[in-house]
């Protein structure tokens, strides 16, 4: 043991070094260094007119940031319709999707029959590619022969234009993106109440509390973390989905149902407006920030000084 | 006081059944809609199958775009991605749970960073990074950010640390070298964690659409989503919807048989990709 650690130790040092490198690299390469790049790059415009590809691009200090928060401006009005888009979606699919998951976890809960079959029903969703999922109610919601219409039309309502109405675009994206989601959410609800001892409840029922008391006295404080920490993920995860737009019509008439990351999708071989689009980024990456940097402070800090 | 609980466990059984009806109603018509004659509206006819039960639908979504090919393609990336990552990911872990060295704690701290600026979100620079190396269009540029994963270090490095470090140190003794000593004690003691890594690093990348779309312009090696892509594309000209559905269900077919014969797996797996 001594003979061969004595041998080793001029170069043990490194071994640690040589075991994170290629993580620490890849990480470096296109997550932390590109951060830096973007925010390097929000300050500049790209140079106009022709043969402008090889000349180098002209510093323009914050009036990127300042034209993207213009409502006169193009790029502007397009933004801030699609940054405030971005909030009603990440709101709405937070504020419905986590209270059905939680709903649909405390009805899973318990063990039962055919508990595969109601936990696939739920989950399935989670597991489909966005477009995938996006393109299934493409079907649902089209105009002359979607069953969201056929279903309005039993009623004797004449129907709705899901998709090219821009006043239901967005609200359309919206149901879908809960139904992909909701399902996910649950399975840390089921994990949460997993943990929850059933001696509790039984102890609590002997007491005379009814389930209702239970679930606000008992469940709702004791899986207060979950919750919390669901909340979180949902709203980092919110800011980033937008796959699903490239099936249910792009954007919507006037952006009326874009979303920030589509946005700069969309402006990516526009070579003129990448000043813009690297300051929508360090937007996206301050938001999507806030809430990660959240999550790490509340739930991973101790996990890592450990 | 007894028969208010059977009331709302009566409803919450109602409830159950309407949500699971709910969200299993894409599914079903999508299906449906498949094996009906093209645009005839779910009203027309019977309301199951229309007039007739057809294959047509299916026979013109494969002619849309190479499936077999995208299948293919689909399979190369998740497991291109998968096989570089395990081992990163377990070099990385192993350090950082076992071993002691100066600035460990800002290094991963510095991994732990890409859990807060997704690459997903740096699409711009990261295709700058790709163009800049010579790798647009490539099979390389599909994987390479997804190389390292911040999630799949801290998941094996707990799942490493509780591990009891005897084992470690009778292997020592024993002769192995550290290479085997991470093999034999660390990999062999935490499939499960492994499993659950795979599963969501596989599915994850198998739905991916943005990525693969901006950095490949080759049919050749792009993945099912960006195939499907092209047969909703074609399909908003004339609302071929049961070619799309036909083509969608090819396109999901795989990993929604895949959870139904592995669903424990997938729910545990999914449950700590939140990492806590």
């Amino acid at each position: 043991m001594l003979a061969s650690s004595r041998r080793k130790s001029s170069l043990a040092f490194l071994q640690p070094y040589l075991l994170i490198a290629p993580t620490l690299i890849l990480v470096l390469m296109f997550n932390i260094v590109p951060a830096f790049r973007t925010v390097n790059d929000s300050l500049y415009k790209p140079a106009r007119g022709l043969n402008a590809a090889g000349k180098p691009p002209e510093f323009v200090g914050l009036q990127n940031f300042r034209d993207i928060f213009d409502e006169s401006h193009y790029i502007g009005g397009r933004f801030l319709r699609t940054f405030r888009n971005t909030i009603i979606f990440a709101v709405a699919t937070v504020g419905i999707g986590v209270p059905l998951g939680l709903l649909m976890a405390l009805l899973l809960n318990r063990h039962q029959p055919l508990l595969g079959l109601w936990r696939f029903a739920i989950f399935y969703p989670s597991l489909l590619p966005l477009i995938g999922a996006a393109s299934i109610w493409s079907f649902i919601f089209s105009d002359s022969i979607g069953l969201a219409n056929a279903m309005l039309k039993t009623f004797g309502h004449p129907g709705l234009n899901w998709l090219g109405d821009r006043n239901l675009v967005l609200l359309s994206v919206i149901i879908v993106n809960i139904w992909k989601q909701a399902g996910y959410f649950m399975i840390f609800f089921l994990a949460g109440l997993q943990n929850i001892s059933r001696d509790i409840y039984e102890a609590s029922s002997l007491d005379g509390a009814g389930p209702l008391q239970q679930f606000a006295f008992l469940t709702l404080p004791l899986l207060r973390r979950t919750l919390l920490f669901v909340v979180v993920i949902s709203f980092t995860f919110a800011f980033q989905t937008v796959e699903q737009l490239q099936a249910l019509g792009e954007g919507g008439p006037a952006d009326s149902a874009n979303l920030l990351l589509y946005l700069v999708f969309q402006n990516i071989s526009e070579r003129r407006n990448w000043g813009y689009v690297n300051a929508m980024t360090i937007i996206l990456i301050g938001v999507v920030l806030v809430f990660t940097l959240s999550n790490f402070l509340l739930f991973e800090r101790d996990e890592t000084q450990r | 006081m007894k028969d208010k609980n059977i009331l709302l466990d009566r409803c919450g059984d109602a409830l159950k059944v309407a949500l699971a009806i709910i969200f299993l109603l894409p599914l079903f018509f999508t299906i449906l809609v498949s094996f009906r004659p093209e645009a005839e509206p779910v009203t027309n006819g019977n309301i199951f199958f229309g007039s007739e039960i057809t294959l047509i639908n299916y026979q013109r979504a494969l002619v849309i775009a190479p499936w077999s090919l995208h299948y293919l393609n689909s399979i190369i990336f998740v497991a291109g991605t998968l096989l570089v990552q395990l081992v990163t990911v377990t070099a990385a872990a192993y350090a950082f749970a076992r071993m002691e060295f100066f600035g460990k704690r800002i290094l991963l701290l510095i991994i732990l960073l890409q859990l807060m600026i997704p690459s997903g979100v740096l699409l711009v620079q990261n295709f700058r990074t790709i163009n800049m190396l010579g790798l647009f269009d490539t099979r390389i540029a599909l994987m390479i950010p997804y190389w390292g994963s911040a999630f799949g270090v801290l998941l094996l490095r707990q799942t490493f640390r509780e591990i009891p470090i005897e084992l470690e140190e009778a292997a020592h003794i024993d002769g192995a070298n550290l290479f085997q000593v991470i093999r034999h004690v660390y990999v062999t003691n935490s499939i499960p964690a492994y499993l659950a890594f795979a599963l969501v690093s596989v599915s994850s990348h198998w739905n991916e659409f943005l990525w693969p779309f901006i950095i490949t312009r080759s049919e050749e090696i792009r993945p099912l989503t960006v195939g499907l892509n092209k047969l909703i594309k074609t399909t908003d000209q004339g609302a071929f919807y049961g070619q799309l559905m036909a083509g969608t269900l090819i396109v999901i077919a795989p990993l929604v048989i895949l959870f139904l014969l592995f669903q424990r797996q997938f729910v545990e797996s999914f449950a700590r990709s939140g990492i806590r």
